[in-house]
């Protein structure tokens, strides 16, 4: 009796969270030409179309680089980071830690249009650089944190060894430090990169001729057309998601990290 | 531990500066905004903001679905945490993966499927009209309703996140040594598990409260211009009418409803104990 009464509390609260996304994928394999579930037949007509849409292929590259760069640049100075603040004793690490953190509690519209109002049009910077700055900012946090978490956990002593054996200060970084926080260091790279590549309000702002993420063009393509290509765009972008989150599972546990 | 400090910070300032200088900056001067007139300081912009019934409408209705979707949220996310926990470890962590998976999924494309189910042609009105309940379909998209299921959607897993591992570190028999000793399944819950879990409840309920209050595709995509909240308000002053002024003081406004309801929730769970 209660384990019937688990299964049904669970069943409706996963048909919940999953059974949208399920509808999305049938909607978008519609041969109908407008979205409706159950829809109008199966084809993949749609699937197929989101390919042949122009804005959509030079959306998905923008985002795709600035998820890929955002988060190599985030690791770049967020990694360093993390060492000084589990290795060193730091005069004012506290403040540190609060202003490396902040981009996470700030909402991301406003972001964005703090960035588009004093560096795009003050200063002279390019939408897609700010954008650049706005997706690194966005990921530090997490990757501050999750390289953090992996250093927790891995002894100093090993490192003074190393010291001691002969090794200088960056060589026992690169040979002992980086390869034991390695699966920390890619966790966080796939964190960051599903964030920044779903991220909407930061990029809400920062657009302009020709410059657009995806999941912009995606809401902006919404508004004028009521087809289901962009069911079957959001469900082949969730498939990529999860394809990169269950190989990282598979690879290194990734849920150990997050 | 190392202690060479010149080193140690060398390592972490450039993070620091550039959270700084491209990020806390310009979201300051952003926020000093509305405090500037032509001739010193002013409350005006806020008096002023303030003064509009519609701004107002919008403020109470975001205050209102922020405390909805998480008190929503907290009451599912027990049950299903509950549940989840007394699972045996195999399939504890399949559903706990299933529980996840959403987080993973763009939120563009999870409040998209809304649409599909609650648009005019959508599941529900084909059903209602279908029973016969209703000749026409009934407007369901661009209400706070629609809002109110999609932020939801969107954020209970957080909630339930959360709860799992704060139950989790509930020791084995407490609970029932509890039914033993006479206590009903509503006592067992306020005396015990709510005391054990808070802290898992101040972590879920500031993620989902905040979560709800700085959506913007929710409540652009499922309210339009119908359904304002203070983040598509933003959009709409900054877009439709350069109105800087109102953003910063909307800005400002969802940064210290996220703070305090940070600090408040954490001030209620050391008040307990």
């Amino acid at each position: 009796m209660a384990r019937t009464t688990n299964w049904v509390v669970l069943g409706l609260t996963l048909t919940f969270l999953i059974g949208p996304f399920i509808i999305i994928i049938f909607a978008g394999a519609s041969a109908g030409e407008s979205l409706a579930f159950p829809p109008a037949g199966l084809s993949l007509k749609w699937y197929a179309k989101v390919f042949t849409v122009e804005s959509f292929r030079q959306s998905f590259m923008l985002s795709m680089f600035l998820a890929v760069f955002g988060t190599l640049a985030a690791l770049l100075i967020g990694v360093p980071a993390a060492y000084a603040l589990n290795r060193y004793k730091l005069p004012g690490d506290e403040t540190i830690r609060t202003i490396v953190a902040a981009p996470i509690i700030v909402p991301g519209i406003i972001v964005g249009l703090a960035l588009l109002r004093y560096l795009v049009v003050p200063l002279d910077f390019t939408v897609t650089m700010a954008l650049f700055f706005a997706h690194t900012a966005l990921v530090l946090p997490y990757a501050v944190r999750v390289v953090s978490s992996s250093l927790h956990n891995l002894r100093a002593d090993m490192e003074e060894a190393a010291v001691l054996l002969g090794c200088s200060r960056l060589q026992a970084f690169t040979k002992v430090v980086l390869p034991n926080i390695r699966g920390g260091v890619l966790a966080a790279f796939i964190l960051g990169f599903v964030t920044s590549f779903n991220q909407v309000p930061v990029s809400l702002f920062l657009s302009g001729p020709g410059v657009r993420t995806l999941p912009i063009d995606m809401l902006a393509y919404m508004e004028i057309t009521y087809d289901p290509s962009v069911a079957a765009l959001s469900a082949l972008l969730a498939f990529m998601s999860l394809a990169i989150v269950f190989a990282a599972e598979r690879l290194l546990g990734f849920s150990r990290y997050v | 531990m190392f202690l060479n400090n010149r080193e140690g910070l060398a390592l972490a300032l450039p993070a620091a500066i550039f959270s700084l200088l491209l990020f806390l900056v310009p979201v300051a001067i952003l926020l000093s905004e509305a405090f500037r007139s032509d001739t010193g300081w002013t409350l005006s912009g806020y008096t002023e903001f303030f003064s509009k019934p519609l701004n107002q409408v919008v403020f109470f209705r975001t205050l209102k679905l922020g405390v909805l979707v998480a008190g929503t949220a907290a009451v599912i996310g027990y049950a299903a945490a509950f549940c989840i926990v007394n699972l045996g470890p195999t399939a504890r962590g399949r559903i706990f993966g299933l529980v996840v998976l959403p987080l993973m999924i763009s939120p563009v494309a999870r409040t998209y499927a809304w649409i599909v189910i609650l648009g005019r042609t959508g599941i529900v009105n084909d059903t209602i009209v279908g029973l016969g309940l209703s000749d026409t379909p009934i407007r369901l998209l661009f209400t706070e309703t629609a809002v109110f299921i999609g932020l939801l959607q969107l954020f209970l897993p957080l909630m339930i996140i959360s709860l799992v591992s704060a139950m989790e570190n509930i020791p084995r028999d407490v609970i029932p040594a509890a039914r033993v000793l006479g206590a009903n399944w509503i006592q067992v819950f306020i005396r015990v598990i709510l005391p054990l879990t808070k802290e898992g409840l101040v972590i879920g309920g500031t993620l989902v409260f905040t979560g709800a209050l700085t959506a913007y595709i929710t409540p652009a995509i499922l309210g339009g211009s119908k359904v304002l909240m203070l983040e598509t308000l933003l959009y709409q002053r900054v877009n439709v009418s350069n109105d800087f002024v109102s953003a910063s003081v909307i800005a400002m406004i969802l940064i210290v409803m996220s703070f305090s309801a940070n600090l408040l929730l954490k001030r209620i769970a050391t008040a307990r104990s």
